[in-house]
């Protein structure tokens, strides 16, 4: 595989939302082993262009490559199928289920007994403790609710759980909304270590010092349309804050 | 803070994993105050015709709890019940029972899938939607029979396989309750459909994400809820072997109620099918228990009425503390 060659790439896409026009001719790529931060205000279609591209809700317009193969999603359970694992800003887990049942939720392992096929329970518990160990979080029990669980610690389950299942593309939406500034530094590490283990990662966020200590390289969205694209060698984070501030672009 | 919070959820979260032992100790209580109280209670007559009343509640109570659990309500299941009596007597007495048993239940397959289609499609509440399933099939079977009774007069095959005694006051229907039970309760808990079950009703954005096709889930429980309901409609009438249009009118808040009583969240995500089935028992209990203490009829809803209220807000406790 060419490392020059981009993982995905979402050509001209465009999206309506009745009369809104949530996404405009957006063009973007990423690379391997990259973490992209995608930035922009409130409303700028950051979430739109994301979900798109996991499969939530297909573009007006516009094509998606995967691995330079055009790719056409009609659920976000073909977009998993892919690789694509996306922990999403509404939060990725159900609350008043136990850990790990959300950890495979969709892919539940089982085992058959003659014809019929059983959630095997016992390699749920025993893959998910492992993850929860990895990810460094105390709980008693896969088995508790995720419920009891604070921000950081769901996002951290998250974000297990898409590594467990082989991601090639991590999407973060807003991974750090309402965590404290321990838990932030957390999920920065998790990034990490999710992109040395090769795979690529798109982070998106208001905050650009979120993003900035792990982004390669930063796309912005300014009201559907793309005002920027550069590396971070280009800008220091106090610039780029300018620019989604001021929403000028550099294009 | 956190730290507090989690002790105290200690011993609740060991509770929560038997969701069904609030409604085992409220049937117990009653069971025995019922036993104390009514000298004729505690007898294997009067306990197996409980067993009857509460399977028929009971099915239809299984198919409410699965569906609600996915987050969506049916009320048409009283008219269902009603319904699959008419239509079992009518063919039953013209061509072979089992076959009239099939269709009967394929046809209130039908209504179910109806109703999830209705509910979906016009993206309006399934408590809306099944309410004008309800008043609609109850309306045209009241119109068509002009509000009359009819008797079935057929072979005895489904009779027999489902409800005539089979000794000491037991019959099929209790059997088939009981295996009902233990189906839909490890479909629920042990399969990956039962996790789909509780992500969709759980948190319905999350489920979609994850790649559960939330609409077929939702769409396949409002049909095993109609069947469900189809099924113990059959029952009831083979039982009695007459039909009439006013079968089980509001029958459908009983059930609601059992499910609720039995730990299912109105709301969804969350819920039992042994809780259902206690719940179901719990109603029959008390509905008995009256009787023989010589209580009037009305006290019956009075008392459901005071349960439900307190079950729910148990669960809401629960839910508050724990989840
Ligand atoms: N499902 C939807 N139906 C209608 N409009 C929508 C929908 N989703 C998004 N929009 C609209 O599309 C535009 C872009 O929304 P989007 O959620 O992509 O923004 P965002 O950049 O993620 O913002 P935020 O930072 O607040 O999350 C907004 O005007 C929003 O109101
Ligand atoms: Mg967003």
């Amino acid at each position: 595989m060419q490392r020059d060659l981009p993982l995905v790439r979402m050509a001209n896409i465009s999206k309506w939302f009745g009369a809104v026009q949530a996404l405009n001719n957006v063009s973007i790529e990423v690379r391997h082993k990259e973490v992209l931060g995608l930035l922009g205000d409130n409303g700028a279609g950051k979430s739109t262009l994301i979900k798109i591209l996991a499969g939530v809700f297909p573009p007006d317009e516009g094509e998606i490559y995967f691995n330079e193969e055009p790719v056409k999603f009609s659920s976000p359970k073909e977009a998993r199928a892919r690789g694509i694992e996306t922990v999403h800003q509404e939060l990725s887990l159900v609350n008043i289920m136990t850990i790990s049942r959300n950890f495979f939720l969709g892919r539940e392992p089982t085992r058959r007994i003659g014809s019929i096929s059983l959630l095997d329970k016992k390699k749920m518990d025993e893959e998910c403790s492992r993850v929860i160990g990895e990810v460094g979080i105390r709980v008693r029990s896969p088995n508790e609710y995720v419920s009891i669980l604070s921000g950081g610690e769901r996002q951290a389950i998250s974000i297990g759980r898409a590594m467990y299942f082989g991601a090639k593309l991590l999407i973060l939406d807003e991974p750090m909304t309402a965590l404290s500034v321990k838990e932030t530094r957390k999920v920065i590490e998790h990034i990490e270590e999710a992109r040395e283990s090769g795979a690529s990662v798109i982070f998106i966020t208001h905050n650009v010092y979120h993003v900035y200590p792990v982004a390669d390289r930063f796309v912005m969205l300014n009201k559907g349309v793309k005002t920027g694209e550069f590396g971070k060698e280009e800008h220091e984070a106090e610039e780029i804050i300018e620019m989604v501030a001021s929403s000028e672009g550099v294009l | 803070m956190r730290r507090v919070t989690r002790n105290i959820s200690l011993p609740l979260s060991q509770i929560r994993r038997w969701p069904e032992f609030g409604v085992i100790l409220a049937f117990s209580t009653i069971f025995i105050f019922f036993s104390v109280l009514a000298p004729m209670f505690f007898t294997i007559r009067n306990l197996t015709g409980i067993f009857t009343i509460v399977s028929e509640l009971g099915i239809m109570t299984i198919g409410i709890a699965f569906l609600m659990i996915a987050g969506e309500f049916d009320l048409s299941v009283s008219s269902v019940y009603a319904f699959a009596g008419f239509i079992f007597v009518t063919l039953g007495n013209s061509i072979n029972s089992l076959l009239a048993l099939i269709i009967t239940l394929v046809a209130a397959g039908c209504i179910g899938f109806l109703n999830g289609t209705i509910t979906m499609r016009a993206r309006i509440p399934s408590f809306i939607a099944t309410l004008g399933m309800m008043m609609f099939i109850r309306g045209i079977m009241m119109a068509i029979t002009g509000g009359r009774t009819v008797a079935y007069h057929g072979d005895l095959i489904v009779p027999t396989l489902l409800t005539r005694f089979i000794g000491h006051g037991f019959r099929p229907s209790h059997v088939w309750f009981v295996a009902l039970t233990v189906l839909f309760s490890l479909i629920l808990t042990r399969t990956r459909y039962g996790n789909w079950v509780f992500a969709t009703g759980g948190r319905k954005e999350v489920a979609r994400s994850m790649g559960v096709n939330i609409n077929r889930v939702k769409l396949i429980n409002f049909i095993i809820s109609s069947l469900m309901a189809g099924l113990a409609g059959s029952i009831a009438i083979n039982r009695f072997s007459v039909a009439n249009p006013s079968f089980g009118i509001g029958m459908e808040l009983e059930a609601i109620a059992s499910a609720v009583i039995g730990g299912t969240f109105l709301t969804g995500g969350h819920g039992t099918i042994i809780g259902a089935f206690f719940g179901a028992f719990l109603m029959g209990t008390i509905r008995i228990g009256l009787i023989m203490v010589g209580a009037p009829a009305y006290w019956y809803m009075a008392f459901v009425g005071a349960i439900v209220i307190i079950a729910a807000t148990i669960n809401i406790k629960l839910r508050r503390l724990e989840m």
